[in-house]
């Protein structure tokens, strides 16, 4: 019996070491609600999955990778009213995926799958992703000032990677500098991230605004670090004086026969 | 078929730990659902509303928060200073860098230490480099002494905004360089650490290099 516990305690811990090793692997599946002002209840397989989903917040369907959403359904926060019917819905088995409720250009609700650029990004830059995904005809995003991506159009994603650093953007509706639809906003461009941003909302009720999500660990650390290219005690620190006196001799003059043998 | 095996193993795990109550519970609540439960106390909690009408489906998502577009953090103060009392190494001025044109990190001259501004600034999550020559151009380096340097010891970082943090050495280490575990070194989350590192090992006066590279990590004093 003893050997018995031991054995499947082995197992146990093999399979505890086994998930997380298989889970980066996996899918990640985000699904944002980018509907101002229209709490929701998603429904899959008859049952409401998530109730009272609110605009702006995010969750995570990365364990349901793989599996078809049956008779996926938005609906008005109790109620029965349908907002967005998706019908049967396969989930990716595999990637990274943001999925958003949102407006199309007309207004109408509707839901949006983005795969998500992982790959690495340079050391020292960022990615900053930008999509439109609100009621707006084409616009273009300003970036310190001048246009970044012009004539983005609902419900399409541009990016660009960028030194670290903050940014001052502005959206404008395409070819116009004025009126700023949104903005100016600061956004964040952290070394080895991506940063989505989301223009959501209705320019027809005013509610246009941003979301964002971001996703890390896609930089590239330095490949070495070199430290040195000269022998130490070439001089001679304080603390060791009386013994450094003895070995400069020695480093001076293997110095001086090194540059004397390259020049 | 990966899928079941975490199922046979709570269900194991529960019988032989004794805890006979939740024992059924395990097997009530759904299969799919108990396949991708990795504890069991998870199992315990969920099996108490099995029968609820809480969707299976919802059980296996997580709420993530808001995707509200926020105000920038302010950023950082800057290391300007780095102080190790036991190396003899007083407020040796820091400079931030990056990276090579040949992906190698940037290092400033032999007496200055070089600060990876591409990582956390130190005491923020994850780890916080600071480079300095062992020996530069037959000059030594602020790290000369970095392979004398043993776990207890203090460093003192001043920050540009007149601020100070304590480190303590919990580590040290010495890796032939291209054994250096860069992942660690410049890892960007994790428990806020701060990273010293130079060379050390043989020289090869040919290639003017070091065959290794010599590390000490520090945890934070005033967590």
């Amino acid at each position: 019996m003893r050997k018995l516990i031991s054995l499947l305690t082995a197992a146990l811990l093999m399979a505890v070491i086994a998930i997380p090793a298989s889970a980066q692997e996996e899918a990640r599946i985000h699904l944002i609600h980018g509907i101002p002002d229209t709490p929701v209840d998603v429904v899959a397989g008859g049952d409401v999955v998530f109730a009272d989903f609110q605009f702006g917040d995010t969750q995570d369907l990365s364990a349901l990778a793989g599996e078809t959403l049956v008779g996926l359904q938005v609906r008005l926060a109790g109620t029965e009213t349908v907002a967005i019917d998706a019908g049967d819905t396969a989930l990716p088995a595999s990637g990274n995926y943001t999925i958003i409720a949102h407006l199309d250009e007309a207004g109408t609700p509707t839901l949006a799958v983005f795969e998500n650029d992982t790959s690495s990004i340079a050391a020292g830059e960022g990615r900053l992703i930008v999509r439109h995904t609100a009621q707006a005809p084409a616009v273009d995003v300003k970036a310190n000032g001048s246009v970044a991506f012009a004539g983005l159009t609902n419900p399409n994603s541009v990016q660009a990677d960028l030194p670290v650093g903050t940014i001052t953007a502005e959206v404008v509706p395409a070819g116009a500098d004025e009126p700023v639809v949104i903005g100016p906003v600061d956004l964040p461009i952290a070394d080895g991230s991506a940063l989505i941003v989301y223009a959501v909302g209705s320019l027809d009720a005013g509610s246009v605004s941003a979301l964002t999500e971001s996703i890390t660990g896609l930089g590239t650390a330095p490949t070495a670090v070199n430290t040195g290219n000269s022998p130490v005690g070439s001089t001679v620190p304080a603390w060791a004086a009386g013994l450094g006196a003895l070995l400069l001799v020695g480093a001076v003059g293997s110095r001086r026969a090194l540059v004397g043998a390259r020049s | 078929m990966t899928r079941t095996l975490p199922l046979l193993m709570l269900v194991v795990l529960t019988a032989c730990g004794g805890a006979a109550g939740q024992q059924s519970a395990a097997t009530q609540v759904e299969p799919q659902f108990v396949t991708t439960t990795t504890t069991p106390v998870s199992v315990e909690e969920s099996s108490d509303d099995a029968e609820e009408s809480v969707s299976e489906l919802a059980s296996r998502t997580q709420e993530l928060g808001s995707a509200l577009l926020g105000p920038v953090r302010d950023p950082s103060p800057v290391p300007a200073a780095l102080s190790i009392e036991s190396l003899d190494v007083s407020f040796a001025p820091v400079v931030d860098v990056g990276v090579e044109s040949n992906g190698e990190m940037e290092i400033p001259g032999a007496s200055q230490v070089g600060w990876y501004r591409f990582g956390p600034s130190p005491g923020e999550a994850g780890s916080a480099v600071f480079a300095a020559h062992i020996a530069f151009n037959g000059r030594d380096g602020i790290f000369r002494d970095l392979d004398d340097i043993e776990v207890g010891d203090v460093i003192e970082i001043s920050y540009d905004d007149g601020s100070t943090k304590r480190f303590r050495i919990t580590e040290t280490a010495q890796y032939s360089k291209d054994e250096l575990p860069v992942d660690r070194v410049f890892a960007k989350d994790g428990p806020p650490e701060l990273t010293l590192i130079t060379c050390g090992g043989d020289f090869n006066r040919s290639l003017r290099s070091y065959s290794d590279n010599v590390v000490a990590y520090a945890a934070p004093i005033d967590a």
